[in-house]
């Protein structure tokens, strides 16, 4: 019960912003984990290179913000696994039909 | 005189020698790498990516000025997150739902 009325009353609880950034900043691990289960032809270069150096360095801010946030850092770990995740699987399949291109050229 | 200004900013508590600065400067690459994104086919584009991009970026500008300190580069990159996010989708449901003789003929294949 304690526990609870804490949390509650916590500078970083549900009665705050600080809260609801890090809920919604979930959908984004979140949608990567749903893209894992696609094709890695859809996935965005791009997309997942920077997502990787701004988890990361989202990782540090949510320690060093005031209030400090441990939500935020929670999050942004999942993110930074995820999308390390994903731009492995992209990596691979670019050298996939990379290296069936140069197959096919030598054919 | 600029000199000065130049060094308040440099000590700014949310200035570039803090992670305060360093990590939503870099969130501009977000939307960088989404506007780059413009030029792919809307096929390849990827619902739940945006609408978390979208969303993310509208929740995030209002706890850019609550946090401390108070971040306006924060608060401006979101706005940019929500706009590009946006664009995003409109263009992946123009293409889904609003072009209805290529969609007609996808369905048929």
């Amino acid at each position: 019960m304690g526990i609870l009325h804490t949390f509650w009353n916590s500078p970083i609880g549900p009665k705050t912003t600080h809260f609801w950034g890090p809920v919604v900043g979930w959908s984004i691990p979140i949608a990567a984990l749903a893209d894992s289960k696609k094709p890695p032809e859809l996935i965005s270069g791009n997309m997942t290179t920077v997502m990787c150096v701004y988890s990361a360095l989202f990782m540090r801010f949510a320690y060093m913000v005031r209030p400090r946030n441990y939500h935020l850092l929670v999050c942004h770990v999942a993110n930074e696994s995820v999308q390390l995740y994903q731009l492995s699987r992209w990596a691979r399949a670019r050298g996939h039909s990379q290296k069936k291109d140069e197959d096919a050229g030598g054919a | 005189m600029a000199a000065s200004k130049l060094q308040a900013l440099w000590n700014h508590p949310a200035g570039p020698k803090t992670i305060h600065f360093w990590a939503p400067t870099f969130k501009w690459g977000i939307s960088i790498a989404n506007v780059a994104d413009f030029s792919k086919p809307p096929e390849k584009l990827s619902y739940p990516q945006q609408i978390a991009v979208t969303c993310t970026g509208i929740i995030w500008s209002r706890y850019s000025t609550v946090i401390t300190p108070k971040n306006w580069n924060l608060f401006s990159v979101n706005v940019a997150m929500a706009t590009t996010g946006l664009y995003q989708l409109s263009r992946k449901i123009r293409h889904d739902y609003f072009s209805e003789p290529e969609a007609a003929v996808a369905n048929d294949d």
